[in-house]
C-alpha cells in the first residue's frame, strides 16, 4: 500500500460551501468528475503523490465541509497543514467575499509558515459568471497569493494549481533550511569548548608559573 | 463629565469586552445555529479520521527510519578528533586531505563530506563542505517535516516497541500493533534498512537506553547472534557505545567468524568424543585491571599438533585517544627450541577493548613430553603502524590441556618490559609557554641497525611537525661511526598548545652516506593519532607544559612521509 517517498506534505481545501472544493480534490486524485452535488461531512483527505524536481512527494490533502456547522472540526485541520487552498466559486458573489473571512480564520487558526493559495473555481460556466478574473486577481495581489481560476469540470489549472503549492511549499522548506544553517553556526560555538579544553589547563598552568 | 465623555469615546476595550466580542464572531456569517452531529456523521468523521491515522502511522514509521538512520550514523562515527575523520576516522594524509564542515566545524576525510553548492548560500562560499552527518541531519529535518512543526514530529523508532514522545496515546498502541504486523510482511521498507535485520535482536533487549543504543547503523549488514550476545552482556555505556561501532569493520570481523566456523566443524567431531573441561581461572586471578583472556587448548596426540582457540578478551586497556585498541595476539611456546621460532599471531581485530578473536592457532611437532614441561605465553599487542606497543600478557602451563580440550580464562599481567629494546631513541619535550614553542631535545638513541660495510652507521635525525604553518625543518648533526649516538640538541617548532593536539612530530633517523642516497635506520611519530607510550607522552606534555618530559621511544623500521 505504502510506496516510499520523500516528504509528506498536508494541503488544506477550504471555501463556502458548494464552491466545488471536494470537486478539485477528486479531480487531482482520481482525474474523475461527479456532477451532483453531495456535501462532504466534517472531513476527508485524499492522498497522491507526485514527482517534484526528482523527489517524490506525498500529498495529503484534507477537504474540509463549507458548512458553518462543521466549523469546529475543520478549523482543528488548519494547523497542521503547510499548504492551505482558498476556493471560492466564480459565479458566486457571496464565496468570494467570504474569502476574506476564510483568510482571517487561517491567521487565526493556521501556522504562521503557511502557504496560501486562491482558486476561483466553476470559471468553465463563463455565462453564470460572477466575478471577473481581474477582482480575483486584484484579491490575491492584496493578499499576496498566487491566484489561479480552475475547472474541476473540465480539468483545467486543477493540476497546476496543487503542484504550485507544493513548489511553494518546497521552496520556503529550502529557504527554512538555509535559515537553520545560521543556528547551526552558532552551535559550532557549542563545538569550540573542545577547543578550549585543550587550551584551558595551559593557561591555568602558565598562570601558575608566572606566580 | 466633559472629561469623562471623552475618555467612553476612547477607552479601550477590557478583556471582558474583548472575549465576548469573539464569542459573537460578528463579521462573520451570522446564522449560528449548531444541530449537534448525528450518529451517522459521526461515524463517517470517525472513519476519517481512522484513515488519516493509518496515514499518520505510515509517516511516523518512515520519520522512524530516517531517525534510526540518523542515529545509527551517529553511533557509527568515530566522534570529532583532531587531524582524523568525524565519521570513518580516517586520518589526514597527504593526498587526501581533510575538509572542515561548514556546518559542526569538524574535519572529515573526502569521502565522507558532500559538496555543497556554492550558489545556496554565502555562508558556504568559504567552506563549501558539509560532513555526511550534517548532511543527513539537514536531509532528515527536511524530510520528516520538522522544517515546518520547528521539532521531529511523532515518530515509531524502526523496531517493534516504542513510539516516542506521545507514547502514552491510545492512537499509538494501535500504530504499535498494525506496525507490528506489518513489520512482517514489509515493502515499503528501504532496500538496507536496519529494521528488518535486527527486529529480532530487539525483543531481546530489556531497557529502554539499551535498545537506543542498538539501533544499528545501515552498515552493518548481517548480525552475529554471537554479537548481540555480546551487545546484552551489558558493559560500560562507552564499550558498548564502541562494540557496534566495531561491526562497522565487517570485513575483518567476518573474516575470523567465518575461520572459526571452519575449524569448529573439524573441532565439533573432536568435542563429542571428549567433554570439555570447563576449567574457570577467573575466580583465582583477580584481575590486574589489563583484562581477561579466554582461549581453548585441545592436544591431538596423532598429528602431534597443539591448537589453540583465541576465543576473546575481556578489558582491555585503551591505548589511543578514544580509548580503545586494535588489539592482536602473540602466542609462543616457551622455552623455545634453539633458534626454530614457534611463534604464531592472531589477526588485528580495530577499535575495540571487548575483541572477538575466534581464531585457531595450530602449534605442530609437540610432543607429549613437552606438554608437561612447556608453557604457552600469550601476549597482546595493540597494532599500529609505528610499531607495536603491548597490552598485557598470560603464561599458560601446556599441562592443562594434556588430558582433554580445556578452555580457560586468563587473567592478563601488564606490559612486562617498560622500556623498549631495539632501535631506540631518547628525547625530550617540553612545551614552553614564554616562547610560545615545542622544544624538542633530541638526546640520544641507542642498539641503532649499522648500514655501513665498517659495521657503523653514521646517523643523524630529521623532524619536523606536521602540519606545520611555518615549515619548520631540524636537523641534528652527523654522529660519525656510531650505534648509540649521543646528540642533546634541542630544537623548536613554533605551535600553539591548541594546535599541538592536532600536530604529529615526525623523526627520522638516517645513516650519513656520499655519494649515495642516505639510509633509513627508523622512524617515529608522536602525537594524539599516536598510541600508548607515544600518545602518553604527547598528551604529557600537552597538558603540563613547561616540564621536561624524557622518554625512550622504540624506533620502527617502516618509513613514512
Amino acid at each position: 500500500m505504502a510506496k516510499t517517498y520523500d516528504c509528506l506534505f498536508k494541503l488544506l481545501l477550504i471555501g463556502d460551501s458548494g464552491v466545488g472544493k471536494t470537486s478539485i480534490l477528486f479531480r487531482f486524485s482520481e482525474d474523475a468528475f461527479n456532477i451532483s452535488f453531495i456535501s462532504t461531512i466534517g472531513i476527508d483527505f485524499k492522498i497522491r503523490t507526485i514527482d517534484l524536481d526528482g523527489k517524490k512527494v506525498k500529498l495529503q490533502i484534507w477537504d474540509t465541509a463549507g458548512q458553518e456547522r462543521f466549523r469546529t472540526i475543520t478549523t482543528a485541520y488548519y494547523r497542521g497543514s503547510m499548504g492551505i487552498m482558498l476556493v471560492y466559486d466564480v459565479t458566486n458573489e457571496k464565496s468570494f467575499e467570504n474569502i476574506k473571512n476564510w483568510i482571517r480564520n487561517i491567521e487565526e487558526n493556521a501556522s504562521a509558515d503557511v502557504e496560501k493559495m486562491i482558486l476561483g473555481n466553476k470559471c468553465d460556466l463563463d455565462s453564470q459568471r460572477q466575478v471577473s478574473k481581474e477582482r480575483g486577481e486584484q484579491l490575491a495581489i492584496e493578499y499576496q497569493i498566487k491566484f489561479v481560476e480552475t475547472s474541476a469540470k473540465d480539468s483545467l489549472n486543477v493540476e497546476y494549481a496543487f503542484y504550485t503549492l507544493a513548489r511553494d511549499i518546497k521552496a520556503k522548506m529550502e529557504k527554512k533550511q538555509k535559515e537553520a544553517s545560521n543556528p547551526s553556526g552558532g552551535r559550532s560555538g557549542v563545538h569550540k569548548p573542545t577547543l578550549n579544553d585543550a587550551r584551558k589547563p595551559v593557561t591555568w598552568l602558565s598562570r601558575c608559573s608566572v606566580l | 463629565m466633559n472629561i469623562q465623555n471623552k475618555a467612553n469615546k476612547y477607552v479601550c476595550p477590557n478583556d471582558r469586552q474583548l472575549s465576548l466580542r469573539a464569542k459573537l464572531r460578528t463579521g462573520w456569517s451570522a446564522a449560528r445555529s449548531e444541530p449537534p452531529l448525528t450518529p451517522s456523521e459521526r461515524e463517517a468523521i470517525a472513519a476519517v479520521v481512522k484513515r488519516a491515522e493509518k496515514v499518520d502511522e505510515v509517516e511516523a514509521k518512515r520519520i522512524g527510519r530516517l531517525v534510526a538512520r540518523l542515529e545509527g550514523m551517529r553511533r557509527s562515527a568515530r566522534g570529532p578528533a583532531p587531524r582524523t575523520c568525524l565519521l570513518c576516522g580516517e586520518t589526514a594524509r597527504l593526498l587526501s586531505p581533510l575538509r572542515t564542515c561548514a556546518v559542526c566545524r569538524n574535519t572529515a576525510c573526502s569521502k565522507c563530506v558532500i559538496d555543497t553548492p556554492p550558489h545556496r548560500s554565502p555562508l558556504y562560499s568559504r567552506e563549501p563542505y558539509m560532513c555526511n552527518l550534517c548532511a543527513e541531519t539537514r536531509e532528515m529535518w527536511k524530510k520528516s517535516g520538522a522544517w515546518f512543526y520547528k521539532s521531529v514530529p511523532k515518530y515509531t523508532l524502526p523496531e517493534r516497541k516504542t513510539t516516542r514522545r506521545y507514547a502514552e496515546t491510545e492512537l499509538s498502541r494501535t500504530l504499535q500493533e498494525a506496525g507490528n504486523s506489518s513489520n512482517e510482511g514489509k515493502t515499503d521498507s528501504e532496500p538496507g534498512s536496519p529494521l528488518s535485520i535486527h527486529a529480532p535482536s530487539f525483543s531481546r533487549q530489556p531497557s529502554n537506553t539499551e535498545s537506543r543504543k542498538s539501533v544499528p547503523s545501515p552498515h552493518d549488514g548481517p548480525f552475529d547472534w554471537n554479537e548481540t550476545d555480546i551487545l546484552t552482556h551489558g558493559f560500560s555505556g562507552l564499550s558498548l557505545h564502541r562494540a557496534d561501532s566495531l561491526n562497522q569493520r565487517p570485513l575483518g570481523l567476518k573474516r575470523t567468524s567465518s575461520k572459526s566456523s571452519a575449524y569448529s566443524v573439524r573441532n565439533a567431531r573432536k568435542d563429542a568424543q571428549k567433554p570439555v573441561t570447563q576449567i574457570e581461572r577467573a575466580p583465582a586471578i583477580p584481575d590486574a585491571g589489563f583484562g581477561t583472556l579466554e582461549i581453548r587448548l585441545a592436544y591431538e596426540n596423532a598429528t602431534s599438533s597443539l591448537a589453540v582457540t583465541v576465543l576473546r578478551a575481556r578489558g582491555l586497556i585503551g591505548m589511543d585517544m578514544t580509548g580503545l585498541s586494535d588489539p592482536f595476539c602473540r602466542l609462543e611456546i616457551l622455552p623455545k627450541e634453539g633458534t626454530y621460532s614457534n611463534r604464531l599471531r592472531t589477526k588485528t581485530v580495530h577499535k575495540t577493548k571487548n575483541p572477538e578473536f575466534n581464531e585457531t592457532l595450530h602449534f605442530f611437532g609437540i610432543t607429549e613430553s613437552d606438554l608437561s614441561v612447556k608453557s604457552l605465553e600469550i601476549v597482546l599487542f595493540d597494532d599500529d603502524r609505528y610499531g607495536c606497543d603491548e597490552m598485557g600478557s598470560a603464561t599458560v602451563s601446556l599441562r592443562e590441556c594434556a588430558k582433554s580440550p580445556t578452555q580457560l580464562r586468563l587473567a592478563l599481567s601488564g606490559a612486562s618490559g617498560c622500556e623498549p629494546t631495539g632501535p631506540r631513541i631518547l628525547l625530550a619535550l617540553c612545551y614552553s609557554t614564554k616562547k610560545r614553542a615545542l622544544i624538542v631535545t633530541i638526546c640520544r638513541a641507542a642498539e641503532l641497525p649499522s648500514q655501513d660495510s665498517n659495521g657503523y652507521s653514521d646517523p643523524f635525525v630529521k623532524l619536523h611537525l606536521d602540519p606545520d604553518p611555518y615549515h619548520k625543518k631540524h636537523k641534528t648533526s652527523i654522529k660519525w661511526r656510531n650505534l648509540n649516538p649521543v646528540w642533546n640538541e634541542e630544537f623548536l617548532f613554533e605551535t600553539r598548545p591548541t594546535e599541538l593536539s592536532r600536530q604529529n612530530l615526525t623523526l627520522t633517523v638516517w645513516d650519513k652516506d656520499y655519494g649515495k642516497p642516505n639510509d633509513f635506520l627508523g622512524s617515529l611519530i608522536l602525537g594524539a593519532s599516536s598510541k600508548g607510550r607515544r600518545l602518553k607522552h604527547w598528551m604529557d606534555c600537552i597538558k603540563y607544559p613547561d616540564h621536561r618530559h624524557e622518554q625512550w621511544h622504540s624506533l620502527t623500521d617502516t618509513q613514512h612521509l
